[in-house]
């Protein structure tokens, strides 16, 4: 499944990041890797973007963008 | 001269850091071939060159691209690496990748203070020995640990054998740096941080807009009713005016075309737009101070969905708003945007956001034509502004601009009190840049104008036979379909250009009197409102199209002064033609 598929407050563990390189480097090089534990923890008010929490980080993501980080439920 | 690199991820406390070593012996330019600042300061025979917040530098950003060309070939002795102690995690990946340039590293540990508010215990002296990197203490915010800081640097004694390296992916350089970090850190406590309570409310679905709203409104009566327009009004009345009578009293005797040259050209010309000065400064403090506490990222989230309807990202809105305040910042502090499209495309709809320049204009005219009305019209003038760069926006995205968006990631940064003495320093920043202009080119336009309006190639000569009246005479035609085709009018348009206070002063000039009993007899209210459309659309000032000619060369500059124009004429033509079959 897809971070999106994740409610709010729910983690998980990433198990891959897909798509577009330059996307899967950035997520990469912010930690956004194999393994790492991640956190939807807040919306914007219309739903999208979504914010991740991981490696104490948190991130502003598009939906469009967020579904290509697939996860595996804890 | 020992060469240093400075470098971090963003927010991390690197401008601060920069400020302190360097203190006001620092050189802002530009690098070359791409747009994004640079900056290099001195603290005696130590060069610092302050490279832009990245998180990595095997991504795509020209900020990234920049640093990895000054490591590269700046040959840097030293690489200061800035760390937030609070976030090593992400913080050391850099770290790991500077490594590969081999030049000897050392990390400046800040924000410890943070650290410890969230649970952290760092024992820097391990952290040292596992990374085999010279790592040390400091608070940036507080002044302290630079002394030693500079010690180290001086003293050359730094470790040289990193047992932390380059690693071949991002996944072994985490697992490496969390190695490190579980021997050399613990969470002593858990907190809940206060971030997280504060984004509870920011980001609630329901208050998110109506605080945004609240504190954009803040900023904008910060400006124009509580500090700036009064301290404006101060530097007027104390300063300027005593001035200008001072000055005409002292050449009194003298001649009376240097005295109208000294008086009405310079002091009129330079000073009306340097009563601007305190205005501009307040509104850069505003929004240098919701920067600095970490809501702007937050503005950005929640604009996003709206932005990209217009084909920008969020982040896009930040230079946008700035153009309320005056374009050529806006313009440039779109650099920070990913892409080309966005970053021309914002710099393209920022002279939309009227700039605090034309204020003067719609509150003279609004005023005189529509009296109760007139703070309703000026709201409603700055909304056309807005309709027409989503109007523009919309077309150019299914046109010019059609690619495809780029991803849109931001870091929701830490919320904190805003740094006093970092906020002072960008706002006297930019007020030295617009004290630059008001001396420099203003000046200068001032001067031509004076002279213009006061000769013929018979000499001095009246108004109405003056080199300007001429060239009014010539261009008016192109306004006469938007009712305002008087040569007066036209001329206020042109000079308008140089500065778009101007168009008032020049109406002051060429009028001569009271422009609330004169203005009435010339303007109708639909001229008059045609003509507020003109001057909020048409081409900006020079300053503007000068920063667009220096960011994406001369002929992006010109094509859109004459987009402008006819955006503009278009427009008024509207209102006009329109307006006269309703009235």
């Amino acid at each position: 499944m897809c971070i999106n598929d994740l409610k709010l407050g729910q983690k998980a563990f990433v198990s891959g990041v897909f798509g577009d390189i330059k996307l899967v480097k950035r997520l990469s090089a912010l930690g956004c890797t194999e393994g790492c534990l991640i956190e939807v923890v807040n919306k914007a008010p219309f739903g999208d973007p979504i914010v991740l929490s991981l490696r104490g980080t948190n991130l502003a993501i598009r939906k469009k963008d967020a579904k290509n980080i697939s996860v595996e439920a804890r | 001269m020992t060469n240093i690199a400075l470098i971090g991820n963003p927010n991390v406390g690197k401008s601060t850091l920069f400020n302190l070593l360097t203190g006001s012996n620092q050189y802002v330019g530009n690098w070359p071939g791409v747009t994004v600042e640079k900056k290099e300061g001195y603290h005696k025979d130590i060069k610092v060159t302050d490279l832009p917040g990245i998180y990595a530098l095997d991504t795509y950003s020209n900020e990234e691209k920049v640093s990895k060309d000054f490591l590269e070939n700046g040959s840097p002795d030293i690489i200061l690496n800035i760390v937030d102690a609070s976030n090593l995690e992400r913080n050391l990946y850099l770290t790991s990748q500077i490594l590969s340039y081999n030049i000897p590293v050392i990390i400046a540990m800040n924000m410890l203070d943070m650290a410890e508010m969230k649970g952290l215990e760092i024992d820097p002296k391990i952290l040292e020995h596992e990374l085999g990197i010279r790592v040390v203490p400091i608070t940036a915010t507080k002044g302290s640990g630079v002394d030693h800081l500079l010690k180290v640097i001086n003293s050359k004694d730094y470790i040289k054998t990193p047992k932390f390296k380059n690693f071949p992916d991002e996944k072994t350089a985490y697992d490496e740096i969390n190695k490190i970090l579980s021997k050399s850190s613990k969470l002593v406590k858990d907190s809940v941080s206060i971030t997280k309570k504060i984004d509870k409310i920011v980001l609630n679905p329901i208050l998110a807009y109506p605080i945004f709203i609240a504190l954009v409104f803040m900023v904008f009566k910060l400006t124009f009713s509580w500090v700036g327009a009064p301290l404006a009004d101060l530097l007027d009345g104390y300063v300027l005016i005593p001035l200008q009578e001072f000055v005409s009293k002292l050449l009194s005797s003298g001649s009376p075309w240097f005295q109208s040259l000294i008086v009405d050209g310079i002091i009129g010309g330079v000073g009306s737009i340097l009563v601007f000065l305190p205005i501009i400064m307040t509104m850069f403090a505003g929004i240098s101070t919701l920067e600095d506490s970490g809501y702007m990222a937050r503005a950005a989230l929640i604009m996003d969905k709206l932005m990209r309807k217009i084909g920008l990202s969020g982040k896009a809105f930040i230079p946008l708003l700035m153009g309320f305040g005056c374009t050529v910042p806006a313009i440039m502090s779109a650099r920070t945007l990913e892409s080309e499209k966005d970053r021309k495309l914002t710099a393209i709809l920022a002279p939309f956001m009227s700039c605090n320049a034309r204020l003067p204009v719609f509150i003279l005219f609004s005023t005189i034509f529509f009296r109760d009305h007139a703070d309703i019209i000026v709201m409603s003038l700055y909304l056309l502004g807005i309709m027409t760069a989503i109007f523009i926006g919309l077309l150019f995205k299914n046109t010019i601009f059609r690619k495809d968006e780029e991803p849109f990631i931001i870091e929701l940064p830490e919320y904190k009190i805003p740094s006093l003495s970092l906020v002072a320093k960008s706002t006297w920043d930019k007020g030295k840049g617009f004290i630059k202009k008001a001396s420099t080119i203003i000046f200068a336009l001032s001067v031509i104008v004076w002279v213009l309006s006061n000769f013929n190639f018979g000499g001095m000569s009246a108004m109405s036979d003056s080199l300007l009246a001429s060239i009014g005479k010539v261009v008016s035609p192109i306004f006469k379909p938007l009712g305002f085709g008087s040569w007066q009018a036209s001329v206020a348009i042109i000079t308008g250009i140089l500065a778009k206070e101007v168009v008032l002063s020049t109406m002051g000039v060429i009028y001569k009197g009271d422009l609330s009993v004169i203005l009435p007899t010339i303007f109708t209210q639909l001229t008059a409102m045609s003509f507020l459309v003109f001057v909020l659309l048409y081409t900006p000032c020079v300053a503007t199209i000068a920063t667009f000619k220096k960011e994406y060369g001369t002929k992006f500059a010109m094509t859109l002064s004459v987009f402008y124009f006819v955006v503009a004429w278009i427009a008024s033509f509207l209102v006009y033609n329109i307006g006269q079959l309703i009235f």
